[in-house]
Order: C-alpha cells, then sequence, then structure tokens
C-alpha cells in the first residue's frame, strides 16, 4: 500500500477525545481542511548543512538524500506522519554522522520553505559515542510546511538538538519519532516563535538502558498565533532519566497548549521522571493551556512526577525592576525574555545560548503583547 | 539667611493599604550628605514608609507630601523616582530567574545615568572595584537576579547596584538582617563609601544598633504605629536596645515628646 493509501485509510481517526487532538482537531491542522484531500505535486522546501556561523559543516557529518534503516521508533500517531509522507514522498533526507563525530562548532540545518505547501522526510542516523549540537531552523513564507524526523540517538552518544519555528505564516505540522540508544543523552529543544498555528507531536522513546532525555520549550505566541505541542515520553527501560520543562509566554490573542504524556512501562525500573508546564500570560485575551498526564505501569521507580502554573506577570517583580529605573516597557520585555531565557539557557552550550537567546530578543520587540 | 532645599522632605505623610491605616503623620526631613535611620517594631511602618517613597503601587496616600530636591515625589511613577535618584534597596529583594545580573546592572545604570555610564572603561572599573569592596567574585555577573542567591548574597547584590546606580537618596530596608557580622561591615563600607562626602543621602531602616555603629547616622527616628515618636542622635539606638520601645513609650507618657 503506499503512503497515500495509508493516509486515506487511517484521515478519519482522529477525534477529538483522543489526547492529541483535544485542542487542535486535524481539520484545522491539515492544509485545505478536507481531511481526505492529498495535496499533489507537493515540493519539497530547500535544505542546506553548515555551521552555525555560517562556514561549512565538518567531516563526519552529512545531509543526504534517502530513507534511513528500520528501526523501532516512539509510537507515533498515524495521521499526521502518513499525511506528511505522502506528501513528501521527492523529500526524504537523512542526517547521517560517523561513529565517534564531535565537534565544537554547532551545526544548523537550515529549512527555507518557500512554496504554498511543502513537506520533508528527515531521518537521523547518529552513530555510536557522537558530541555535538545540531539546531534546525525552519523558516519561510510557506501557507503550510509539515516536517517528519524519525530515527535514533547512537548509544553513548551525546547531542544537544534543537528546533527554531520562524516560518512567517501559515501552519506548521511537526512530528518527532525518535528513539534513544543505549547510555546517550539527548537534550531536544523547542524554540516557537513564527507560523499562525502550530500543531506539533514530539515523541522520544527510550527503549535501551541508561538513556538519558531532556525535552525543553521556549515558546512565544502573540497576535492570533494558535501554537499546540504535544510531548510524549516513552521509559521503556531500566534506569532510563527524562525532563520535561516546558515554557510558554502568550499575548495578545493568542493561544498556546502543551500536552504532556509520560509512559513508564513495566520493566522500567529506576526509571526517573517528570514534567512541567509554565505558562505566562501577558494580556487578558491570551489564553493557556498546559495538560501533563501519566501512565506509569512500574511501582519501583525513582519518581514520576509532574506539575504546571499558569498566571500573569509577576507584580512584585515588575515593581522591583520599576525601582531600579525601567519603563514599564522595558520591564515587562526583560521579564518575558528572563520567562523564556529560564529554559533557553538550558538546551545547549553558552555559543548556542548567545545565537538563540539574540534571535529571541529580536522576536520579543515585534511582539504585541499589549 | 539663606535656606538650604532639603534633600528629603517627608511631611504629615498619611497612607495605608486597602483600609488599614498605617502611616499616622510622618514628618522627615534629610539634608544632603545626611544618614538617618529609623527604628521600630514590626508593623509599625518602617517597611510602608520604604515602598511609599519608592512609589509602591499598592499603598494609598491620604494626606501628606514627599519632596526630593524640592520635586514633588508622589508625582512621579516608581522608575520616574528611580530616575530621579531614589534607590531602594529591598528587605526581600525579588528573584528574577533567566535575567542574567551582568545585563540587568547594566541596563539599569543606563535607564538611571544614561547610556554612556552603562559602557566603557569607566563603568567597568566602577563595576570591578565595587565588587572588590564588597568581596564579589566575578562569577556573580552570570548568574540569574537574586535567583538562588543565599540571604547575605542577596543584601550585598543590593549595595553593589546601589553603589553603581549612585543615587540621591537610598532607603535601606533591614539591609543588616540576616548578615553575619563581616556581612554587615562590608555593607556598612558600602554605605559609607555610597553616601559619606557626597551631596547624597540615605535612609537606613533596622532593628539593631549594630550596622549604626558602623554607619554612625546623623539622626535615628522611631516609629510607633505610624507615628515618629522620638528623634535622637547615634545614642538613641543603644537606649533601645538596652531598655526596649516600653522604656520610651513609658518615657514619653511621663516626659510629654523626646
Amino acid at each position: 500500500m503506499n503512503t497515500i493509501n495509508k493516509y486515506i485509510e487511517v484521515s478519519e481517526l482522529p477525534h477529538r477525545a483522543d489526547h492529541l487532538w483535544r485542542y487542535t482537531p486535524w481539520k484545522k491542522v491539515h492544509p485545505t481542511g478536507k481531511v481526505k484531500d492529498v495535496p499533489k505535486e507537493v515540493k519539497g522546501p530547500k535544505i542546506r548543512l553548515l555551521n552555525l556561523s555560517g562556514t561549512e559543516s565538518p567531516p563526519g557529518i552529512e545531509l543526504i538524500r534517502g530513507v534511513g534503516e528500520d528501526i523501532r521508533l516512539p509510537e507515533s500517531d498515524d495521521v499526521s506522519t502518513n499525511f506528511i509522507k505522502s506528501i513528501s514522498e521527492d523529500s526524504k533526507w537523512i542526517l547521517k554522522t560517523e561513529s565517534k563525530f564531535n565537534s565544537n562548532e554547532p551545526i544548523l540545518i537550515e529549512i527555507d520553505a518557500v512554496d504554498e505547501i511543502n513537506g520533508i522526510q528527515l531521518t537521523l542516523d547518529i552513530g555510536d559515542r557522537c558530541e555535538f549540537e545540531i539546531v534546525t531552523i525552519i523558516k519561510g513564507s510557506t501557507n503550510w510546511m509539515g516536517l517528519l524526523r524519525t530515527g535514533r540517538i547512537g548509544n553513548g552518544s551525546n547531542i544537544n538538538d534543537i528546533t527554531v519555528g520562524l516560518q512567517e505564516r501559515g501552519t506548521l505540522l511537526r512530528v518527532d519519532a525518535i528513539s534513544l540508544g543505549r547510555d546517550a543523552e539527548f537534550r531536544t529543544g523547542t524554540v516557537s516563535s513564527g507560523s499562525e498555528r502550530t500543531k506539533a507531536d514530539l515523541r522520544y522513546r527510550m527503549g535501551e538502558i541508561g538513556s538519558n532525555l531532556r525535552v525543553i520549550g521556549s515558546i512565544l505566541s502573540r497576535d492570533s498565533m494558535h501554537l499546540d505541542h504535544h510531548i510524549e515520553i516513552q521509559h521503556d527501560a531500566p534506569q532510563t532519566f527524562s525532563r520535561l520543562s516546558w515554557n510558554a509566554a502568550c499575548g495578545g490573542k493568542s493561544k498556546t497548549i502543551g500536552t504532556g504524556m509520560l509512559k513508564v512501562a513495566n520493566g522500567s525500573k529506576g526509571a526517573d521522571a517528570s514534567q512541567n508546564f509554565h505558562n505566562l500570560l501577558l494580556s487578558k485575551d491570551a489564553e493557556a493551556d498546559g495538560i501533563p498526564e501519566l501512565e506509569v505501569l512500574e511501582n519501583e521507580v525513582v519518581g514520576c512526577g509532574h506539575g504546571i502554573a499558569n498566571g500573569p506577570i509577576d507584580e512584585n517583580q515588575l515593581f522591583y525592576l520599576h525601582a531600579r529605573g525601567f519603563s514599564p516597557m522595558d520591564a515587562k520585555s526583560a521579564l518575558i525574555a528572563a520567562f523564556l531565557n529560564s529554559t533557553l539557557s538550558k538546551m545547549g552550550s553558552m555559543k548556542v545560548h548567545d545565537w538563540l537567546s539574540k534571535m529571541l530578543y529580536s522576536e520579543l520587540k515585534n511582539m504585541n503583547a499589549e | 539667611m539663606e535656606s538650604k532645599t532639603p534633600l528629603l522632605e517627608i511631611v504629615n505623610l498619611h497612607a495605608g493599604i486597602e483600609d488599614n491605616k498605617i502611616l499616622n503623620g510622618i514628618n522627615i526631613e534629610i539634608g544632603p550628605g545626611e544618614i538617618h535611620a529609623i527604628m521600630g517594631r514590626n508593623g509599625s511602618g518602617k517597611t510602608t514608609t520604604a515602598n511609599i517613597i519608592m512609589g509602591h503601587p499598592d499603598f494609598d496616600i491620604e494626606e501628606g507630601k514627599i519632596n526630593l530636591n524640592g520635586i514633588n515625589l508622589l508625582e512621579l511613577e516608581p522608575w520616574e523616582r528611580a530616575k530621579n535618584g531614589v534607590f531602594l534597596s529591598f528587605q526581600y529583594p525579588q528573584a528574577v530567574p533567566g535575567l542574567q545580573v551582568g545585563n540587568f546592572l547594566k541596563k539599569s545604570v543606563a535607564s538611571i545615568r544614561g547610556a554612556d555610564a552603562a559602557k566603557g572603561v569607566n563603568f567597568r572599573g566602577l563595576l570591578k572595584d565595587s565588587m572588590k569592596e564588597l568581596n564579589m567574585p566575578s562569577s556573580f555577573l552570570s548568574r540569574y537576579v537574586n535567583d538562588g542567591f543565599s540571604g547575605g548574597e542577596k543584601k550585598r547584590f543590593e549595595i553593589l547596584q546601589m553603589m553603581l546606580l549612585q543615587p540621591k537618596l537610598a532607603i535601606l530596608d533591614e539591609t543588616d538582617s540576616g548578615l553575619d557580622i563581616d556581612g554587615i561591615k562590608t555593607v556598612a563600607t558600602g554605605i559609607n563609601s555610597a553616601i559619606r562626602g557626597t551631596d547624597s543621602g540615605a535612609l537606613i531602616i533596622t532593628h539593631y544598633s549594630r550596622i549604626l555603629d558602623h554607619v554612625k547616622p546623623d539622626k535615628i527616628h522611631v516609629l510607633i504605629d505610624g507615628k515618629i515618636v522620638a528623634t535622637g542622635d547615634a545614642s538613641l539606638a543603644n537606649d533601645l536596645e538596652e531598655n526596649g520601645y516600653d522604656w520610651l513609650e513609658n518615657k514619653i507618657k511621663s516626659e510629654g515628646e523626646v
């Protein structure tokens, strides 16, 4: 069965009662709103690999056309996965590294989507004992962009991975289905301040002993944006560790949603997991939801916790900055930046952090949070 | 005879929060280069006085005036008061996770003293010297504002800000609370170096005479139930420490105003 038929078979499936689709139904994400439609002649976006500094990427890492090996990925959603596959047959890429690939210079993948509808599949084939940072930027003026990332982080590898959504308008559908190898450390960050509508289904599976995962979000929504991120973390092996820290600042008439699903399978002894959502409401018309859920089937765990906090800017913090000469606008901007920076600073090295901070401050300048 | 404009003039200040009246007619006048102290029991209105001078929005002013160098502070917003030279060292400084100390200091100095004061060799020199005087390591600059600071670090950071911002009026709200003996000396050194020999002034709010031994205030005011009931020289702090506030109240009853 080809990918189009696979998608059509499941296209009517998502129900609003489903945790994933509760806050942004599939028909609102679909490019035409008619869920049986599979757009034809969809072009792949431009993609290139380089260093974050703009120089050529080092040997040992390459971006090649093709599909990765068949490995056990996290259970993913059939609808969004098959839809992106059905429209991106001609845009399949593999990010491949040699074993022990190491780079002090952060790597950049730039995805520039300019056509009406774009779709791309990217397989991460990260070798064993690699150590590097990678930033993926999604930009461009496309009206609809789908990015499916699948793959595996090799045994003992230590990777900082940051995806930055800077699409100028339209909808972004993002699906991650990534497995972590034995003793792999994977830190995956999401910085989102672009696209009018984002639906992200981010799933990570720790199926081998000793893997360590941190999922971090710095989300800035403004105007009438609708940003919905679902993060699912699956502990399928003993001695696995995960932390989810998700900060969203929500201004204008925008809406942000963060749903978390933490699954600890039977047999995952010594699992240590927690998820925290923190929403900062910047205007009376802004709306933010954070819904963490746990499904723990193993008794012998170190801990499995979750928390959520929603609120406006702290009046005491505002007064403190006012007393130090910050004007109301400067104080508000500084506190929003600080809020987002508290997760941004956990995503990577100082070099990556400086780069992300500059990008974030420039986005904040454009923000109309009144 | 030429009359000198006081640095700070508080006249008949009545204020409260919601329906709770806290200050019942406070009068204080601080001249340029003077350091005054306010002492009083918990709940007597000391912190309220400090917050009202800084312009905290929660308090309502019923009556009275507060002038700084002849400027009516009650007409100004808190950030405008800061730009006019009012500095409050907070009793409980706010943590701002994610806001780096170095960036915060630069922005604050630029807002209050102008952009030129926050850059170049002069700023870096003043920052380095002030941190050295307060025994603060340079790694402090990359931490987040008051986030995870110990009690002593928070107080020293408030004094560092005072030294960099060079205010006309520094209000120090229990800056000595929670500090060890060396910390009090360090903070007192910072206060003396920022105020003595300048046209600036300071109002120190404290429960203890120890910091006053190092700072040697020109006047001490005692606040009871939102009213200044006694004003004296530095020896008043020692009398209070020895005899307590009951002694002062009994003395006032028997002798009238001190």
